[in-house]
């Protein structure tokens, strides 16, 4: 008791702000109870508003705690993470709907990442050979031009089956249409245009490297010019070399078995598709963002300014990007089929119906709940929840994180690379936001603005739950989840204000509108957020 | 430059930003020492131990230890090697408990484990706080696990910052004896704005005045040098 008390006197404005939320929430709930139903009825859309609510801020959430611990860890304002979230999704459509594209781009990346894998051995190159200045110069603009010239020769003629934006028979929209009806009829694939396929698999392994030996170049020149050092490592760097064997390997085994994978995977069940699509989007995001991280954020670390102009600037292409290849119309992502049952049996009636039946819906208080959206959601949040905060406290990566988030530099004097921890967290927390969108997307379906209005979401999110504070990541996903499903369902029944003739019915406009004004009050009493810790 | 020197500062310089704060600071460490840097707010203490971490690189000058040049090597190499750091303000991990605070210090797995005893030997005190998280330590219980952090790895030099900072005189008794006791097994580069402590401490001294070093020699002899220490270590 005196703990409790004296736990309030020190933290007074997080008391009386928790109050004032929580009898907001009860007021809203209040609400929604319906006054004519009978016995538990009455609560249907109290159950389903806060189902949702918490299917809202679980999305929200995955992003924003991948977001918030970048942030904490490395001082990036990560503003590409609204449209790393996209990627997820688009991604991930695009597995589960057409797997066979995957297959086909599939080979060409691994062949052209092939090349990356060998950076450790040229920087070793570079370091031996110790060019002299102007050729050293010279070395990585050369190999970035015939990095270009030679993959832009090789790419265009490489045969993806994908689908035209333009023609709406083999549109994205067309094509998820069908894969929602399970009738998707993928089209014949093709082969090389116009060149033998050694030339073009060859060109692009070509490009990899060369691409590599650029960068490698652009690294080398940074340490001469003493931005960044490096220690020599004496020894040759083999282990570089069998990876680029393997994923070579790789790449030609993909492309040589490519019909059969491509025949396999378009003919399983769509929860098998769906699975793989999860995979695929989260190894997308993580990638990225390693690479993002690796060639991007890196050299720009001390000016936190210049980093936050480069992931706009980032977010604006890879939205450009995604329009460029799967066109600016909105379409949808099929359900997997253990969510998406709606013959007998369904709506289910009770837990066990659900699970037999798989019912895309079920029956809770005389409403449907859908089981996805309402019940999917959530719990895989509350799972990744509880995995990233399990993460942070048991294993040695999450103490390294927890301690650099206060002290970066104290961490590097323990003898701790931390820049290596930089990249594993950017790409993890990249992957956490890929994964919100693939798993998002069947419900809300895909646009190219999804990742804006997600990110101001995130950012009000973790400013009402303090922008380096994991719990606090989770309770303003949850606050704002919350609250703009409230005000959505307010939207249809209205509000009884006294005095007015008819009840105040909040517009859809309002919803980003109120958030934003929560979080302004809330700033005002708080400055740090709920559990943001005061600098 | 004699051969039993573990670690050797030759005239660095040092940067922030565009302020020159080291302009030429030399320190010679013989192995098994305890050596005191001294000199004013400001003079540029800090960042000398800074700069041998290479926290703040040093752009000109060279930082030999144990044979091997330090300068243009990564923080997180150098300390590798065998250095570690006590910061001032006592810059625990506020939000990791005590047992983590330790543990985050292993280069090695079961690092801990081997230090464990002569650690809680040293500071019975951690052993009953382990499971506490750092910011509920008082000042003191925070220095002590500041030290305590440092000597899970097997380092050859401790770079120790202000050490008696803030502290109330039990205290200082206590940790002066920790460090006396400390400097029989490895060999200390110590800040100390207290001369008092200083001087009981350290066999050897550096003064370090406007980022450059102006004076060394045997701690005995600076006792009894009271012009020194006005000129350079009393309040201006």
């Amino acid at each position: 008791m005196t703990t409790l008390l004296q736990s309030f006197r020190k933290n007074r404005a997080l008391w009386v702000t928790l109050l004032v939320l929580c009898i907001t929430f009860l007021m809203a709930v209040r609400g929604l109870v319906d006054p004519i139903a009978e016995g538990g009825e009455r609560y249907k859309n109290v159950v389903i508003t806060i189902l949702r609510g918490l299917s809202t801020g679980s999305i929200i959430f995955l992003v924003a705690s991948g977001f918030s611990i970048i942030f904490g860890l490395m001082n990036v304002l990560n503003m590409a993470h609204g449209a790393l979230f996209m990627i997820g999704a688009y991604v991930g459509w695009t597995m589960a709907v057409r797997p066979d594209t995957v297959v086909d781009a599939f080979t060409p990346l691994v062949l052209l990442s092939a090349g990356f894998t060998l950076l450790p051995f040229l920087d070793w190159s570079l370091q031996k050979l110790n060019l002299p200045k102007v050729a050293g110069g010279l070395l990585p603009w050369v190999g970035l031009i015939l990095a270009i010239v030679v993959l832009g020769f090789a790419f265009p003629k490489y045969p993806i089956t994908s689908w035209d934006v333009g023609s709406y028979e083999i549109s994205p929209t067309n094509y998820a249409f069908a894969a929602s009806q399970g009738q998707l009829v993928a089209p014949e694939p093709e082969g090389f245009a116009g060149i033998s396929p050694l030339v073009g698999l060859g060109s692009i392994i070509l490009g990899g490297i060369l691409a590599a030996i650029s960068m490698a170049g652009f690294a080398a020149n940074r340490r001469r010019s003493g931005a960044g050092t490096g220690s020599t490592k004496e020894s040759l760097p083999w282990k570089s070399f069998l990876i680029f064997i393997g994923l070579v390997f790789l790449g030609w085994i993909v492309y040589f078995f490519n019909t059969p994978i491509s025949t396999f995977l378009l003919n399983i069940d769509t929860t098998w598709l769906f699975i793989l699509a999860v995979l695929v989007a989260v190894a997308t995001g993580v990638l990225l963002g390693a690479l993002i991280e690796a060639t991007l954020v890196r050299p720009l670390y001390e000016t936190h300014l210049y980093v936050l102009m480069l992931t706009l600037g980032v977010s604006s292409i890879i939205i450009e990007v995604v329009r460029a290849i799967w066109g600016a119309p909105e379409f949808t992502m099929p359900r997997p089929s253990i969510f998406d049952g709606t013959g007998e049996g369904c709506p289910a009636e009770s837990l066990g119906a659900l699970i037999e039946h798989k019912c895309s819906t079920i029956q809770v208080l005389g409403g449907r709940v859908r089981t996805y959206n309402e019940i999917f959601i959530p719990i895989l949040g509350i799972v990744v929840l509880i995995t990233v905060w399990i993460l942070l406290q048991r294993t040695r990566l999450g103490m390294i994180v927890r301690a650099g988030v206060q002290d970066s530099d104290m961490v590097k004097a323990l003898g701790i690379n931390v820049q290596r921890i930089f990249t594993i967290v950017f790409a993890l927390g990249v992957g956490l936001a890929t994964l919100g969108g693939v798993i998002g997307a069947p419900s809300t379906g895909l646009t190219t603005t999804l990742g804006d209005s997600l990110l101001i979401n995130l950012l009000v999110a973790l400013a009402i739950g303090g922008l380096t504070s994991y719990p606090g990541a989770a309770a303003g996903a949850l606050i704002v989840g919350l609250l703009q499903q409230f005000i959505i369902k307010y939207g249809q029944i209205g509000i009884h204000i006294p005095f007015m003739d008819e009840p105040f019915k909040p517009t859809p406009p309002l919803v980003p509108a109120m958030t934003v004004l929560l979080m302004v009050v809330i700033l005002l009493v708080m400055p740090n957020g709920l559990f943001g810790r005061k600098e | 430059m004699d051969n039993k020197a573990l670690l050797h500062v030759n005239n660095i310089h040092t940067f922030i930003g565009q302020f020159h704060i080291l302009e030429g600071v030399s320190i010679h460490v013989p192995k098994g020492k305890i050596v005191a840097i001294l000199g004013r707010n400001g003079a540029g203490k800090t960042t000398t131990l800074k700069s041998i971490l290479g926290l703040t690189p040093p752009s000109q000058g060279s930082i030999l230890f144990d044979g091997q040049e330090l300068q243009g090597q990564r923080s997180f190499e150098i300390a590798a090697l065998g250095i570690g750091y006590v910061p001032e303000h006592r810059a625990i991990f506020r939000d990791l408990n005590v047992s983590e605070n330790l543990k985050i210090a292993e280069r090695k797995k079961g690092d801990l484990a081997r230090k464990e005893a002569f650690i809680f030997d040293l500071f019975p005190d951690l052993k009953r706080l382990i499971q506490l998280q750092g910011d509920h330590l008082s000042g003191g219980q925070q220095q002590m696990l500041a030290i305590a952090r440092a000597l899970v790895p097997d380092n050859k030099l401790l770079l120790i910052d202000e050490p008696t900072e803030g502290l109330a005189p039990v205290l200082i008794e206590q940790m002066m004896a920790a460090i006396r006791q400390l400097s029989a097994e490895t060999t200390i580069l110590l800040v100390e704005q207290n001369f008092i402590v200083a001087s009981q401490l350290a066999e050897d001294y550096v003064i370090i005045e406007e980022g450059q070093s102006v004076k060394a020699g045997k701690m005995a002899d600076l006792v009894k040098d009271p012009a020194t220490i006005r000129r350079y270590l009393e309040a201006a």
